[in-house]
């Protein structure tokens, strides 16, 4: 178990690492919110270095990165769907949601989940969230379709994997929080299930990038 | 919390039962979305198509349309030249009269200048005296008639130039005469055996009118020459009693909001206007004329002058017997 652990620990982070680095060689190249998605990895990667440098350096529950996190990556995933939808009426509520998530957060750290706990409630939200906010970008490339294929289109593939991975997000920390995480020894299968996916959404993401990035050949 | 500390294999089933569920809904609705995009992408191919196509449609008429003004502003042009080949018969004849004044005053002053030198051999001075009066009369004479010459040349420069679009005050009844005069010699230069009898009658009180010379001019010129080309047609048609008319007349009127207007008219009594001819007259390239003999543009032309300077240009005919045309123009009219 604790073998298979490890790969799906190194597929994880290497997943990671060669996205943020393929994201910042094609920062230039990419339009805006290609470039957000990038400083997202970044983030992700940096705080995910935290986290790690906390449980085995400091040998302290790592906990404390999530709840700081979650609340950051909502907001960098809000300005991905404005610049994607590009709706002004729905840009007040999605900013709205951005700061109920990070009031939520505060509620939960007080009340529910402290710092020592994983906030798997928030994450829940999140996913939530942007199940939500991805079926709304689905809406909005069927609404503007263009001449390219569509499996050339970066904002379909950065729709599917956010819609994939949060949909089993909710699923995975539902169970997670209903089931498993008292547990002195809980089933791993579940969070290589979450590692295996984190791994393929970062894959997704940077295939996103460099379809972006590419030359975009116009039909005449 | 006791079923907490315990997690069963029928949890970990429907958890990956869960899972499947999710797998297969997602796959189904990606398979779903590309399926309604399709559609909707072949609809916007069709419309993109349909838009270039539109696109192509529009450059094409465009340039059509830019072809078409060209030609305009060249037929406007040919039209414009075609009344000064009209005029230039007229406008020779105009001026062979003063330059024949000019010529034989000066043979008289040459004469007289002689006799003068030979009077001073004999100190004849009082002949002298009237010698030299009949010489100052005679060099005015030559001057006035270098004036009348001059102004022609000026007119028919004026004619053929660029219209300057400027409104200038100028008697209307000069240049109606005027025109009057230079069409009737170009028409007879064009045809020896043509004869018309030509009747002015100009209201004096009508004064300056504010126009663009060189359009009225036009105008006034294409329905004079259009009136003698009617009575010329006629004469050839019917007896030796029929007595060519053109006239030409001007009044003053007051109109219904109170403003002066001049009402300047075009009389022929040649074969009047078709009826089914009559709606069509102001059409740009509507002729009657032979091919080759009218552009068709003249009285299209006219109408738009008329219009642009606030005024009317109105037929009245009876066919066999006259056509009259119309023009009324505002006096004070900026």
């Amino acid at each position: 178990m604790g073998i298979q652990a490890d790969v799906f620990d190194v597929f994880y982070y290497c997943s990671l690492l060669i996205s943020a680095a393929a994201g910042c060689a094609y920062y230039k190249k990419t339009d805006l919110p290609y470039k957000w998605l990038t400083t997202l990895m970044i983030l992700t990667l940096v705080s995910e270095l935290i986290a790690k440098y906390i449980a085995f350096g400091i040998e302290i529950s790592n906990s404390v990165v999530y709840h700081i996190f979650t609340p950051i990556e909502y907001t960098i995933y809000v300005i991905i769907f404005i610049n994607f939808i590009q709706n002004n009426k729905l840009n007040i509520l999605l900013w709205t949601s951005a700061l109920l998530l990070l009031l939520f957060e505060i509620g939960n750290t007080i009340f529910f989940q402290p710092l020592q706990e994983t906030n798997t409630n928030t994450m829940i939200a999140e996913s939530t969230l942007l199940v939500i906010l991805s079926l709304r970008l689905f809406l909005k490339i069927r609404a503007t379709p263009s001449q390219q294929n569509i499996l050339k289109r970066g904002d379909f593939w950065f729709a599917s994997a956010v819609l994939c991975y949060y949909a089993f997000n909710i699923l995975i920390w539902g169970f997670h929080s209903m089931k498993v995480y008292l547990l002195d020894n809980p089933p791993q299968i579940i969070y290589n299930v979450n590692m295996l996916l984190s791994g393929f959404l970062y894959i997704t993401f940077i295939t996103a990038i460099i379809l972006n990035g590419m030359p975009k050949h116009q039909t005449p | 919390m006791v079923y907490l500390n315990t997690i069963q294999s029928s949890d970990i089933i429907v958890f990956f039962f869960a899972g499947l569920m999710t797998i297969i809904l997602l796959f189904g609705f990606i398979l779903y979305f590309l399926f309604t995009y399709r559609h909707k992408q072949r609809d916007f191919n069709l419309l993109q198509l349909q838009k270039d196509e539109i696109d192509t449609q529009k450059h094409l008429l465009e340039n059509t349309l830019n072809d078409l003004k060209l030609t305009q502003t060249q037929l406007i042009h040919s039209e414009k030249m075609a009344s000064l080949g009209e005029l230039t018969a007229g406008i020779a004849h105009e001026i062979q009269n003063p330059l024949n004044f000019v010529n034989n005053f000066s043979d008289v002053n040459i004469e007289l200048l002689n006799e003068m030198i030979t009077a001073l051999d004999n100190q004849n001075y009082s002949e002298i005296k009237i010698m030299l009066n009949d010489v100052l009369m005679n060099e005015t004479k030559i001057n006035d008639h270098g004036k009348r010459a001059d102004g022609i040349i000026k007119s028919m420069l004026q004619h053929s130039r660029k219209s300057s679009g400027i409104k200038e005050p100028i008697n209307i009844n000069t240049l109606a005469d005027e025109y009057m005069r230079l069409a009737y010699h170009g028409f007879r230069a064009k045809d020896k055996s043509f004869n018309a009898k030509t009747e002015t009658d100009f209201d004096d009180s009508v004064g300056p009118v504010n126009v663009v010379p060189q359009d009225i001019g036009r105008v006034i010129l294409n329905l004079i020459t259009n009136a003698f080309y009617a009575v010329s047609e006629k004469k050839k048609s019917t007896s030796e009693s029929y007595e060519p008319i053109v006239s030409i007349n001007t009044r003053k009127k007051i109109a219904p909001g109170g403003k002066p207007t001049v009402i300047l008219s075009v009389r022929d009594n040649g074969n009047g206007i078709p009826k089914e001819a009559i709606d069509k007259i102001f059409q740009p390239f509507f002729t009657t004329k032979p091919s080759g003999q009218g552009t068709g543009l003249g009285l299209s032309l006219s109408y738009d002058i008329v219009k642009a300077h606030g005024g009317d240009l109105k037929v009245s005919t009876k066919e066999g017997e006259y056509a009259e045309f119309i023009i009324t123009l505002p006096i004070q009219n900026g």
